[in-house]
């Protein structure tokens, strides 16, 4: 499967709900074990909430290595390819069940040692 | 009906100038009538000034109530030029139409205009020419920009939408953006984010400054649904390092700034319901290169 990102959502890849289009078109061929293969010849900038949700939100059940393997990206520029990295970084550690109490807990005592 | 008259000191964007704009929100916030800006002290205001005060009007206005500014108050002269150049006074009923020159214009975004707000980054602020810049690295810098509002839509609940404004400083060489919304500011949503796991006593002891630290970490967000967020403000800040410009959010009771020194948290006695972004960059150009573009 190739998909032009031009041809699907133009020049900007900026926002949330054109990465969820992408995501929606490519999910199930990845699941499928197929590859893809996402074409940004002509796509000139990016942001990270398209990321997000057109590569990010495939980690939820695909594994990285398998994502790495099955997704290919072409013509994406060095701007675009650092915040895809960063996307795909910072998914693989996300977890919806972070200990926020520990969380809060770390921060107070940081906060009085900083007070003091 | 009363009128209550606001004087507009002169406002730079120091944080003492930023509490003094803080202060004029607590004059104006819950009244519900008239209010006329005075602008007969005022000797210089800068973006995030024009920025705040539009957005100050404009709150005041989806609350009923009325905005006056007093232009017949404004007896100096480059002021008056400055806020008709970036299109502020003609926005705000004097009669004049902005033109091009060292100001980014006043623009208010009551909604997520993607190519409107990537229109004016890309064009009116890092490409107006200030520094020469290829159009790879304009896209990649205004990509970058674009995560503030992206943030401001995405987690302030604004009514109101975002306010911004700019200006080019020849002389000094530097590039300024502030983009201000009246949203119900970061610290407030992370405590709001944090009440979902842990109890009330304890988010209610988070400060201002824990609560923008936390929010300035890579990774952390307030988003929910499954999806990775986070990256926005991170983005935002390692562009800034490079630039060796400055970076500061004011949100609530806290103050956050990312610098040429690193990043600083502060509190602020005077809490403010939004959140104002503030960023400055260098217009050097050996500070606007990617590593594969020749000198």
């Amino acid at each position: 499967m190739r998909l032009s990102i031009k041809d699907q959502i133009g020049p900007r890849c900026i926002i949330k709900e054109d990465g969820q289009k992408i995501y929606d078109a490519v999910h199930g061929a990845l699941q499928n074990g197929e590859t893809v293969t996402l074409d940004f010849e002509g796509v000139s900038q990016f942001a990270s909430p398209f990321f997000n949700f057109a590569i990010g939100q495939l980690l939820k059940d695909i594994a990285e290595a398998d994502l790495r393997r099955l997704l290919q990206i072409e013509h994406l520029n060095e701007t675009g390819r650092l915040v895809v990295e960063r996307v795909i970084e910072n998914a693989a550690k996300y977890h919806g069940d972070k200990d926020y109490r520990k969380i809060v807990d770390d921060i107070l005592e940081q906060q009085a040692k900083e007070s003091d | 009906m009363a009128q209550k008259v606001i004087q507009i000191p002169t406002l730079n964007d120091s944080p003492h100038d930023f509490t003094r704009l803080f202060g004029i929100w607590n004059d104006v916030n819950d009244y519900f009538e008239d209010i006329r800006f005075d602008f007969s002290r005022c000797g210089f205001l800068r973006p995030n000034a024009v920025a705040f005060l539009g957005g100050l009007a404009r709150l005041v206005e989806s609350r009923m109530g009325s905005v006056t500014f007093d232009w017949s108050t404004l007896h100096h002269g480059a002021v008056m030029t400055n806020l008709c150049q970036n299109g502020f006074a003609g926005t705000f009923a004097y009669p004049s139409s902005r033109w091009d020159g060292n100001s980014i214009p006043y623009r208010e975004d009551k909604t997520l205009d993607m190519n409107g707000i990537m229109d004016y980054l890309t064009y009116n602020w890092i490409g107006k020419g200030w520094v020469h810049v290829s159009d790879r690295l304009r896209d990649a810098i205004a990509g970058r920009m674009w995560e503030i509002y992206s943030n401001a839509f995405e987690h302030s609940g604004t009514e109101v939408g975002v306010f911004s404004c700019g200006q080019h400083y020849w002389r000094q060489n530097y590039l300024i953006l502030s983009a201000v919304d009246f949203g119900r500011g970061i610290p407030a949503n992370v405590r709001s984010f944090l009440r979902q796991y842990v109890r009330e006593a304890l988010v209610s002891k988070l400060s201002g400054a824990a609560c923008l630290k936390w929010a300035f970490e890579r990774g952390n967000s307030t988003c929910t649904g499954g999806v990775a967020r986070g990256l926005g403000l991170d983005l935002l800040k390692e562009f800034v390092r490079l630039n060796q410009g400055k970076l500061e959010i004011y949100s609530n009771d806290g103050y956050a700034i990312v610098d040429k020194d690193g990043e600083r948290f502060e509190n602020r006695e005077l809490a403010f319901e939004g959140t104002v972004v503030h960023i400055t960059l260098r217009c050097d150009e050996n500070l606007y290169r990617f590593r594969d573009e020749a000198e």
